[in-house]
């Protein structure tokens, strides 16, 4: 018994590391944007189709091939961002983002059924199956890789945003946008750029989300909603935040699943719900500011 | 200002939009139904109008996989019928419409069918899921529903079904998918039979009731069950149940899985702890073809088994000729071949037999002559109708990936004609 | 003066009259155009007409964007279908299961409400998300809901026509009570709190209304329709499965109708129902192959909401008001004359 709750809190925090990948990005967005992306999702299966033709066609690695998939989902997301997000405006905004990431994620869905098809996809590489033993459990490497990178792009982001004066108007951005304006930021420009870096980030979740688990363009949907509820729950536009409350959701989902995987995605919900009743702006969001 | 005229406010505006809007609702769906029978030879005197048979796949959304085999399925049927003459001397012709996997678009489609397009029989849909909805339909209008991929029991139980006996499934129940594999465990001497087993369930009703049935049977034998537990049936679940799975370190494993990602999923997590099960069934999946094979890699397919009816290497004239038809249109190989296309074809026959036999395309009388108890046979073996429409005379082959994952071979009941060894215990995993 | 309110009785016999006509045509329909893919289409669009009006009540009035009204929308069909098995209730009596649907969906609301209407803008769409699915996994995972298999409804051996005229006008009678709910509220004290609410919730508060109070009552009514309306999918439908009664796509297809439609207003919505549903059902089979559809169905949402961000019925407003008024002065100019216009 013992065993199988160690086991299941190393496997939550391995899976939260994928998660934090992903969700890094969506609260970037959120923070500095005001914005939900439910774009999100299709846009990490994006990241994962983009990893698989490298790795496929000219045999890259998966690791390596990041090198091009972060730059090409950072362009994307920019065009994105310019092209559809950035002129919405008005009391209506919210549902109107909520519209138009919709619309953005049926598109990208869409061309992404039309050039791969509908027959599930995963990317493969030696270390994918292999692990290492520790402690008599068996740690999977590309587990441990994927942690270790969700580290080192959490604290490339804090570097980005604290110690840049890109990351100093983005957090002018986030905290008041009118006052960042009257200071002199093109808010417009630190807009895009910071929804391509959110896209960006996605591109190394994508491609850990289809190093561990089999992939279809379908698939944006599930991971939509886990994704919403981690960035809430780590509160709006902290980075940080999105990191423990993706390893914290993992593992209680991962305990609730040796007594029953049914009943572990609910809690995952009604943790999300309890959290939020005490504590609205979730672990680490700060207060709102009001409307402007 | 002068006072505007009451015609040019914004109410009026709206009521009067709604009204329009309703009328080109109408103009619009009363134009959808013109398309469809198309040519009507002009000659001879006995009916030579083509047969409409209308049909609602899932073309795209969550079973688009499946949906687009068994269009290819049924496609490949209706040439063959028309190359050799057609039914009854006339030309089949396939009308077939996207149900994006949504209930509400499958039993608009059946209603389209039958009310505007007035097609003279009816196939099914793909998935119980869509089945039984589309079944009320096809009841409602009094269309025998003849389907291959609705087997779960609530198919067959539905109110529809139990009311107007229009259902026919053509494939295997899948209740008794496992239960080859049960009797050849227990058939083994009991020091060979496995000790423990683990019962993983996708939360879908195609995935269980085989897997829960083989648990009762197997716990009779005196096989102790380590694990039994249902987990939801999407990616992020897969591996903490997979895991645990693996900790219990059970003999055997009878995974209720419906798709290929689940399948691979467990496989990739049992590799990563180094887990090797002696025996390894999963209730769908490896039959998926090349599409197993390519996801979890041909080496470690070796010693994979899951029930089906059918299999491409079936010795069976007319399944041979089909798959050679395939592989012929589409390419790929014979052991790529999916599971749902014999199924569709199977549709496909049955109803061929059904209206040859009765002379016409007369619904109440296909039913009455379905459940007559008439043999029927197809290209996934012999079918004969029970009371609501189930396929009592399904034979249940359970089959192996064998030879480094580049052939499928049947291998249970050990007694079938075609049954090579069974590859016991299962290789372990290669890295 | 007299002209003035000579011009608004006008107005208002011309809007009778219009509804009157609307009315008798919406009775009238299934007897002309009695085929039953026309009146599949036509119960598919009064349901959504239906949930988008009463969905609007609550999310366009007060602003708060709820993701989770197939919650109700959900449960009520669960609860007919679930009640009419319990009690072994078949034929035409299941109809009488109908209130229990709505009661189901308003019992539902309010622990709902109370929990979600605490917290703002995208922490609550959010939470209504959570809940949503809650919902969804808990339909999956009790027995009593029937797990993945669902609930199937009782077997009503009508002919077709019968059948869906019969749905028609239980689907019309909805739509009514929904409609004539939303617009009592909008013309009510209780609408102008909501809309308070909307345009500033502190302020609104700091002026004395009970915002809590006033945002529940409303998450309720809209609440109590949902499940009706659902009750009587699941009839129409004859079967609820998890994934479709709690349909994530629903919920966005409510915000995109009403979006369409104009947030806020009562017309826009039922228009947006009345294009989008039977719209997307009759595409999907005219464009039988391919992805193509969904790509276009994502670029007309993109069309739609650039060129028509505020909605089609204040849009068309707008456009009329220009038309009235072109070639005018904004201001009338100063007169002596007793006759000077007070409305434009």
């Amino acid at each position: 018994m013992a065993r199988q709750i160690y086991q299941a809190i190393v496997d939550g925090i391995l899976v939260g590391g994928v998660y934090a990948l992903m969700a890094v990005g969506l609260t970037l967005i959120f923070g500095v944007l005001d914005i939900i992306n439910i774009a999100q999702g299709v846009l990490v299966i994006l990241g994962a189709y983009l990893s698989y033709t490298l790795s496929v066609r000219i045999h890259l690695d998966l690791f390596l091939g990041l090198l091009i998939t972060v730059p090409a989902m950072f362009v994307i997301g920019v065009v994105i961002q310019w092209a559809f997000i950035r002129r919405l405006r008005g009391r209506e905004r919210t549902s109107m983002t909520l519209l138009v990431t919709y619309a953005v994620a049926l598109i990208i869905e869409g061309i992404l059924y039309e050039i791969y098809g509908p027959n599930p996809k995963q990317l493969n590489a030696s270390y994918v199956q292999s692990s290492v033993h520790v402690f008599g459990f068996y740690l999977s490497y590309i587990y441990l890789y994927g942690f270790a990178l969700a580290l080192v792009l959490v604290a490339a982001i804090y570097a980005l945003l604290y110690r840049t004066g890109f990351g100093r108007s983005v957090r002018a951005t986030m905290q008041h946008e009118t006052a960042a304006r009257l200071i002199g930021i093109d808010v417009n420009r630190v807009a895009a750029l910071t929804f391509g870096v959110g896209v960006a980030v996605t591109a190394a979740g994508g491609m850990m989300f289809g190093a561990t688990n089999s992939f279809n363009p379908n698939s944006g949907y599930d991971l939509i909603s886990r994704l919403l509820a981690i960035v809430i729950l780590g509160g709006l536009g902290s980075i940080g935040g999105a990191l423990v409350a993706s390893v914290f959701m993992l593992t209680l989902e991962s305990l609730v699943t040796i007594w029953s995987p049914e009943w572990a995605i609910v809690v995952f919900y009604a943790a999300l719900v309890v959290v939020l009743v005490i504590r609205p702006t979730g672990f680490f969001g700060r207060q709102p500011v009001r409307a402007q | 200002m002068r006072p505007h005229p009451p015609w040019l406010s914004r109410h009026y505006l709206a009521l009067s939009a709604a009204a329009i809007l309703s009328a080109c609702l109408v103009a619009a769906c009363s134009s959808s139904g013109s398309s469809s029978t198309g040519t009507t030879n002009t000659s001879s005197p006995t009916n030579t109008k083509p047969i409409v048979i209308g049909a609602s796949l899932s073309l795209t959304g969550d079973f688009s996989a499946d949906g687009q085999a068994f269009e290819r399925g049924y496609k490949l049927w209706a040439s063959d019928v028309n190359s050799s003459g057609g039914l009854l001397g006339r030309q089949v012709q396939l009308k077939i419409l996207n149900d994006n996997s949504s209930p509400t678009q499958a039993q608009t489609n059946y209603q389209t069918l039958f009310s505007s397009d007035k097609v003279d029989l009816a196939f099914g849909p793909f998935s119980s899921l869509l089945t039984t909805p589309s079944a009320s339909v096809a009841a409602r209008y009094g269309y025998a529903l003849v389907e291959g991929a609705g087997g779960a029991p609530t198919v067959f139980n539905s109110p529809a079904n139990q009311s107007a006996h229009n259902i026919f499934d053509v494939s295997l129940p899948i209740e008794d998918e496992l239960i080859p594999f049960v009797n050849w465990v227990a058939s083994l001497p009991p020091g060979q039979r496995p000790k423990t087993a683990a019962y993983p369930m996708a939360d879908d009703p195609f995935a269980d009731p085989p897997v829960q049935l083989a648990q009762q049977k197997l716990q009779a034998l005196g096989v102790k069950t380590v694990y039994s537990k249902i987990f939801p049936a999407e990616n992020a679940s897969y591996k903490p149940a997979a895991d645990q799975v693996a900790n219990t370190g059970a003999q055997a494993v009878l995974l209720g899985s419906t798709d290929v990602p689940t399948v691979s999923a467990f496989m990739q997590a049992f590799e990563q702890q180094h887990y090797n099960p002696k025996m390894f069934i999963c209730a769908a999946g490896p039959d998926q073809g090349a599409s197993f094979t390519s996801a979890v890699g041909k080496a470690n397919a070796t010693g994979m088994m899951v029930p089906n009816g059918w299999y491409p290497g079936y010795a069976n004239p007319a399944s041979q000729k089909m798959v050679n038809e395939y592989v012929a249109k589409y390419g790929g190989s014979p052991s790529d071949v999916n599971a749902d296309v014999a199924e569709a074809y199977s549709v496909g026959q049955v109803m061929a037999q059904a209206v040859t036999a009765t002379k016409g395309t007369d619904n109440p009388k296909i039913i009455t002559y379905l459940h007559s108890g008439v043999t029927i046979s197809t290209v996934q073996g012999p079918v004969r109708f029970d009371n609501f429409g189930k396929n009592s005379s399904a034979a249940a082959f359970t089959f192996q990936w064998q030879q480094q994952g580049t052939a499928f071979k049947q291998v249970l009941p050990v007694s079938a004609a075609g049954s090579v060894s069974i590859i016991n215990p299962k290789p372990n995993w290669t890295s | 003066m007299s002209a003035v309110t000579g011009s608004m009785s006008r107005q208002r016999a011309a809007t009778g009259l219009a509804l009157i006509v609307l009315a008798v045509a919406a009775i009238a329909f299934p007897l002309v155009f009695g085929s039953p893919v026309v009146t599949n289409y036509a119960i598919y669009a009064l349901i959504f007409v239906a949930v988008v009006t009463a969905w609007n009540m609550f999310s366009g009035f007060s602003g708060y964007i709820s993701l989770g009204q197939a919650v109700f929308f959900g449960s009520g069909a669960y609860a007919v279908g679930i009640a009419a098995k319990a009690w072994h209730i078949n034929g035409v009596a299941v109809f009488a299961l109908l209130p229990l649907a709505a009661a189901v969906g308003a019992v539902i609301a309010v622990p709902f409400g109370l929990i979600a209407l605490r917290v703002r803008r995208h922490t609550f769409i959010v939470i209504t998300i959570a809940v949503f699915f809650i919902f969804q996994l808990m339909a999956f995972n009790f027995s009593f809901t029937g797990g993945s298999v669902g609930v199937s409804a009782p077997f009503l051996p009508w002919s077709p026509t019968t059948f869906n005229d019969r749905f028609y006008y239980i689907t019309l009678a909805c739509a009514v009570v929904a409609i004539v709910m939303a617009v009592l509220v909008r013309r009510s004290r209780f609408g102008l709190q909501l809309r308070a609410i909307r345009d500033d919730e502190d302020r609104a508060r700091g002026l004395g209304v009970r915002t809590m109070r006033v945002k529940l009552v409303a998450f309720v009514l809209s609440a109590t329709v949902a499940g009706l309306v659902g009750g009587v999918w699941f009839l129409y439908l004859t079967q609820v499965q998890p994934q479709s009664g709690f349909d994530p796509l629903f919920d966005l297809s409510l915000v995109l109708m009403a979006f369409l439609g104009g947030l806020g207003t009562i017309s826009g919505p039922i228009i947006g129902a009345l294009i989008i549903e039977p719209g997307q059902l009759y595409l999907t089979i005219r464009y039988t192959n391919g992805y193509l559809s969904e790509i276009l169905l994502g670029a007309l949402f993109l069309l739609i909401v650039i060129f028509v961000p505020r909605g089609i019925v204040p849009t068309a407003g707008e456009w009329l008001r220009r038309l009235r008024t072109r070639g005018r002065p904004a201001v009338a100019p100063v007169q002596t004359s007793p006759r000077a216009e007070t409305r434009a």
